[in-house]
């Protein structure tokens, strides 16, 4: 009961911040926290393949090109409502994860990592290759917006979404899942099909890309191929594990880190960004190896304990 | 499979026989499959030994191929400065993972004391670690020798040969000869050497190993060192070809990690046969493939991969791993 | 309380209304940025920026324009569009530049030009030659059009090797789809000539095969619209070959170390290759002791000491600040985005000292493409490139 109630008390906070924080910041600042909010929605849908699942990703960064496209096309060419296009682009995201999904359970490991590595090198070929359609290198623009409306967009998007990921996790997907992920033996002997469940993580997995893809189109106003190249996959890989696979607590962090790390990289050496952002990455999984929500784990539970036994 | 090997080859054979666009085709198709090859091969022992794919070997055999160009500005000759960056390859792939270990020790001891408890991060950990090594590698080569492209000089000579009427490149025939040559001294070493049998019994078995004597880390940093002379040899290899650059491995490395998997992730030979097949296979693509035009050529050759993968999901030489519950 | 916060709006209005002053201007100062990529596969332009920074400060030294200083903020967008758009809202919203200068390449500015466009920041000199900066009214571009420079290879060609048998090696980009569309143009009636195309994609690892398969489509003429990379990949592939074409090499790819890479390793294909040129070369032994280069050493020595003075992109930095201090002192000493604007496209400039002698920086109200003129010249075989002819016409 207790937990429960601190528990409500954080979360309270967490909507409080997140809704009066357009009060204190300048509009820029709020751009950007739109990007995190961006990469929160992609890395909670990847947490839900490679933390609870137990299946690893290098691709995501082309579930977000399929998610971003839809935005752009259906806007610029079919004057759609940029509202409308998040959930169709959540829904072809949703059917291409299928696609890759149901495949790739064959792979696991390396095999799986290559796999998913090809399908983020396809996605942006096939891009420039059918430029009628994509607008090819030369892109797509959209109209922008200001970093306000953004930053409401994204972040109400991103609740949603959390509110989602959490609803699926608690409940009897969610425990396939990560019986699977603990033992395809095991997870077939009480009854889970394996092959199903893990492309359904893959599919729901790939609909949250898509989603963040369409939030990662409307700040950026233009889709472009060079925009979703391997980086991205990596980043969101990155932002992933310093947020804590398997944890649904750490992913913000993990998503300031990879949307705020090119900045501070450069604010520190003009001379040398990669370095810094290099250094900054080992450092955090060195000292962090079970990401941001391990350090919460392991942190918050001996406390709350030590107050447990102490009330 | 010996035999579906065997029968490509042929065709390969009678291909170039008939027409000489094929034979040139074929033969530098050979050439940068034995460079995709190599650093496949570096991925395989690291991956034998670690289960970890180490993103960061095409930037650790970029990075030697710098310090092998800096020797050679310092007035070494070229066979020096070759040895000379083998061996420190071989140190510094040592030396990389003695750090890991101390640091990993120092900092689990270090939370002990201070009563945090300490979990493991996993395979995802490390992999993430390597590819934080892949930007920083790339940034301090840009930042120490700029982000110009650099000649490189070949130690075999760019004239071509010509065998009737078709035009072999030297340079092209000694990589494939250096990559060919750099699996078999490997495979005598595993084969032959008691430290070769060690190693290849601290990754199988590392429990067992230890408690027969070996010493495992010890085979580990040995692992490493011998990836980093192999990325070294791939780095050296192919630099005349496509010139030093911060980047330069950056698509290598996509290759090459292709062609270990094709291969089979643990299997030495199989990343070897993977990455000439992979050579070869992309450029009779694009050259008699038109449909295959040059924004598809990676993505039809992933595709095929897949389908291979798809119908052995362990590669072309792996075996199917048997799990126990 | 309400009359309270209707009087503070009423002064935030009427503040800047008494200034009259654009942001990022003041009496004292200009502030410029930029993005340009420091980081990534494209990092090696950076250098555009680094002699940009270099003339920038040299004109501050000596007083700045119109007393002046002139700030100039680069930052990284690792050639992502993205990142480009997040950066350059940074400059325009928390920094407020009074103008965007600079930034590189061609999808990189076109993510940027609506939103400049719609908040009134002029879009200065971008690094890129496409053919659509020929036609915007808020940004201008700085290198002669793609376009153009195709149709001087045309000219050339058809004029020079009626017979030729050409072929063209080029990157699947925009960019080389505007030089090959100038290739056509240029050529007129000969454009039948062009008998084999193969393009390459930045993801390969060498362009062998596709030289391979020119070789074999009987060109002897070659077109090599590559960055330069791939441009001497191909060099070498043909010597690995045995091909000896005419060659043609695009001006993205040309500089003297770039050239100088290759001729090591080609001996036989490089000499004798053309292309154009429109900034000195700060290696051509001619200009040695010409004032511009001379200026463009001290220059770079004193306020880039650890920048490559053989990179001919800080020539090109130092070139382009020079034309964006030439269009601020035209603006006068009541500089808004207005009138920089009105005088960046009426420029007309005959002393740039980093273009080469007697090229013409003009812009008028129908000419957005500010550099007028190129010369071709000719890699010699003592390892140089030798200007010829007369200047020709770069219009888009």
């Amino acid at each position: 009961m207790r937990q429960r109630l601190a528990l409500a008390a954080v979360l309270a906070a967490a909507v409080a911040v997140v809704v009066l924080l357009p009060l204190a910041i300048s509009d820029y600042r709020q751009l950007q926290a739109a990007g995190v909010a961006t990469f929160f929605v992609a890395i909670v849908g990847l947490n839900i393949l490679t933390g609870y699942t137990g299946q690893i990703s290098l691709g995501h960064g082309a579930f977000m090109a399929i998610g971003g496209y839809t935005t752009a096309i259906l806007t610029h060419d079919h004057g759609w409502n940029l509202f409308a296009t998040i959930p169709v682009a959540t829904v072809i995201a949703f059917v291409a994860g299928a696609l890759v999904g149901l495949p790739a359970t064959r792979l696991s490991g390396a095999y799986l990592a290559l796999a998913t590595f090809a399908v983020a090198l396809v996605v942006p070929a096939l891009v420039r290759k059918f430029d009628h359609f994509t607008g090819g290198n030369s892109g797509i623009l959209i109209p922008f917006h200001s970093g306000h409306w953004l930053y409401v967009v994204s972040w109400t998007t991103a609740a949603i979404f959390l509110v989602l990921a959490w609803l699926i996790l608690r409940g009897r997907l969610g425990r396939s899942f990560r019986a699977v992920r603990d033992s395809d033996v095991a997870a077939v002997s009480s009854g889970i099909n394996p092959t199903l469940t893990k492309t359904l993580a893959f599919a729901i997995s790939a609909a949250f890309a898509g989603a963040a893809g369409s939030l990662f189109v409307l700040s950026a106003a233009y889709a472009q191929p060079d925009e979703f190249g391997l980086l991205l996959s990596i980043r969101l890989l990155i932002g992933a594990a310093v947020g804590g696979l398997g944890s649904l607590w750490g992913v913000v962090v993990g998503a300031v880190f990879v949307q705020m790390l090119p900045v501070w990289a450069q604010g520190i050496s003009k001379q040398a960004p990669a370095v810094i952002q290099g250094l900054a990455v080992i450092l955090v999984m060195f000292l962090l190896p079970t990401g941001f929500a391990g350090l919460l784990r392991r942190v918050v539970a001996p406390l709350s304990n030590r107050i447990r036994n102490a009330s | 499979m010996v035999l579906l090997l065997a029968a490509a080859c042929v065709a390969l054979v009678i291909g170039s026989l008939v027409s000489d666009q094929f034979a040139e085709q074929t033969v530098a198709g050979l050439a940068t499959g034995g460079i995709f090859g190599s650093l496949a091969l570096a991925l395989v022992l690291i991956y034998r030994a670690t289960e970890v794919i180490n993103f960061a070997q095409g930037q650790m055999a970029m990075f030697t191929t710098y310090i092998a160009w800096q020797l050679m500005q310092w007035g070494i000759g070229y066979w020096g400065a070759f040895v000379l960056t083998l061996g420190i390859a071989f140190a510094g792939g040592v030396a990389l993972l003695a750090f890991a270990l101390g640091a990993v020790f120092v900092r689990d001891w270090t939370f002990e004391r201070m009563g945090i408890k300490q979990a493991g991060g996993g395979v995802i950990a490390v992999v993430i670690v390597t590819i934080g090594m892949l930007i920083l590698l790339e940034g301090a080569a840009a930042w120490i020798w700029s982000p110009e492209i650099k000649s490189f000089p070949s130690a075999f000579p760019t004239r071509p040969i010509r065998v009737g009427g078709v035009a072999f490149s030297i340079q092209d025939l000694g990589t494939i000869g250096v990559a060919l040559g750099s699996v078999v001294v490997l495979w005598v070493f595993f084969q032959f050497t008691k430290v070769g049998l060690a190693m290849r019994a601290a990754a199988l078995r590392p429990f067992a190993a230890r408690l027969v004597g070996v010493r495992v880390n010890a085979m580990l940093a040995l692992g490493w060192g011998l990836a980093a002379v192999l990325g070294a040899i791939a780095g050296l290899m192919i630099a005349p070809t496509i010139f030093l650059q911060p980047t330069m491995m950056d698509t290598i490395l996509i290759y090459a990690f292709a062609a270990a998997v094709l291969g089979g992730i643990e299997s030495p030979a199989g990343a070897v046969v993977g990455g000439l097949a992979l050579g070869v296979v992309l450029n009779l693509l694009g050259t008699y493939v038109h449909f295959v035009t040059s924004e598809l050529r990676l993505p039809v050759a992933l595709g095929m991969l897949l389908i291979v993968l798809l119908i052995k999901p362990t590669g072309l030489f792996g075996h199917r791993v048997v799990r126990k519950v | 309380m309400r009359t309270a916060l209707i009087l503070v709006l009423a002064a935030l209005i009427v503040v800047p209304g008494a200034a009259a002053a654009d942001p990022g201007v003041s009496s004292g100062s200009i502030l410029l940025g930029g993005t340009v990529p420091l980081s990534g596969l494209a990092s090696g332009y950076k250098s555009v920026a680094l002699g940009a920074e270099a003339y920038f400060k040299y004109v501050n030294d000596r007083g700045g324009v119109n007393g002046r200083k002139i700030d100039y903020r680069y930052l990284d967008d690792a050639y992502d569009p993205a990142q480009t758009v997040q950066q350059t809202r940074k400059l325009v919203e928390q920094d407020q530049v009074f103008a965007i200068f600079n930034t590189l390449g061609t999808e990189t500015n076109i993510a940027i030009r609506d939103y400049l466009k719609e908040r009134g920041v002029p879009q200065l000199f971008v690094a890129s030659g496409a053919n659509t900066w020929g036609s915007d009214t808020n940004a201008i571009g700085y290198l002669p059009s793609y376009i153009a420079e195709g149709k001087i290879y045309g000219r050339y060609v058809a004029s020079k090797w009626p017979h030729a048998r050409i072929g063209i090696l080029f990157q699947n980009d925009d960019y080389t789809r505007d030089l090959m569309r100038g290739l056509k143009v240029g050529l007129g009636k000969k454009a039948g000539l062009i008998k084999a195309q193969e393009g390459y994609d930045v993801t390969q690892s060498g362009v062998a095969s596709q030289m391979s398969a020119l070789k074999s489509a009987g060109v002897d003429t070659l077109m090599i619209f590559a960055t330069p990379t791939f441009a001497i990949q191909a060099y070498v592939a043909a010597a690995k070959l045995g091909w000896k074409p005419k060659m043609v090499v695009n001006q993205v790819s040309s500089a003297a170390s770039t050239m100088q890479i290759a001729a090591a390793n080609a001996k036989e294909q490089v000499p004798g290759s053309i292309s154009t040129v429109v900034f000195k070369d700060p290696d051509d032994p001619k200009q040695a002791n010409d004032a511009g280069v001379k200026l463009y050493r001290s220059i770079l020595a004193k306020y880039q000491p650890s920048a490559n003075p053989h990179d001919v992109y800080n020539v090109y930095g130092m070139a382009v600040a020079y034309t964006a201090v030439d269009a601020l002192k035209k603006a006068g000493k009541n500089l808004t985005r207005k009138s920089l604007l009105n005088a960046v496209f009426n420029l007309k400039e005959t002393t740039n000292p980093f273009l080469l002698k007697g090229v013409v920086l003009k812009t008028g109200p129908r000419d957005h493409f500010p550099i007028e003129q190129a010369q071709l010249e000719q890699w010699a075989p003592s390892g140089r490139w030798v200007r010829f002819g007369k200047l020709e016409s770069a219009q888009g």
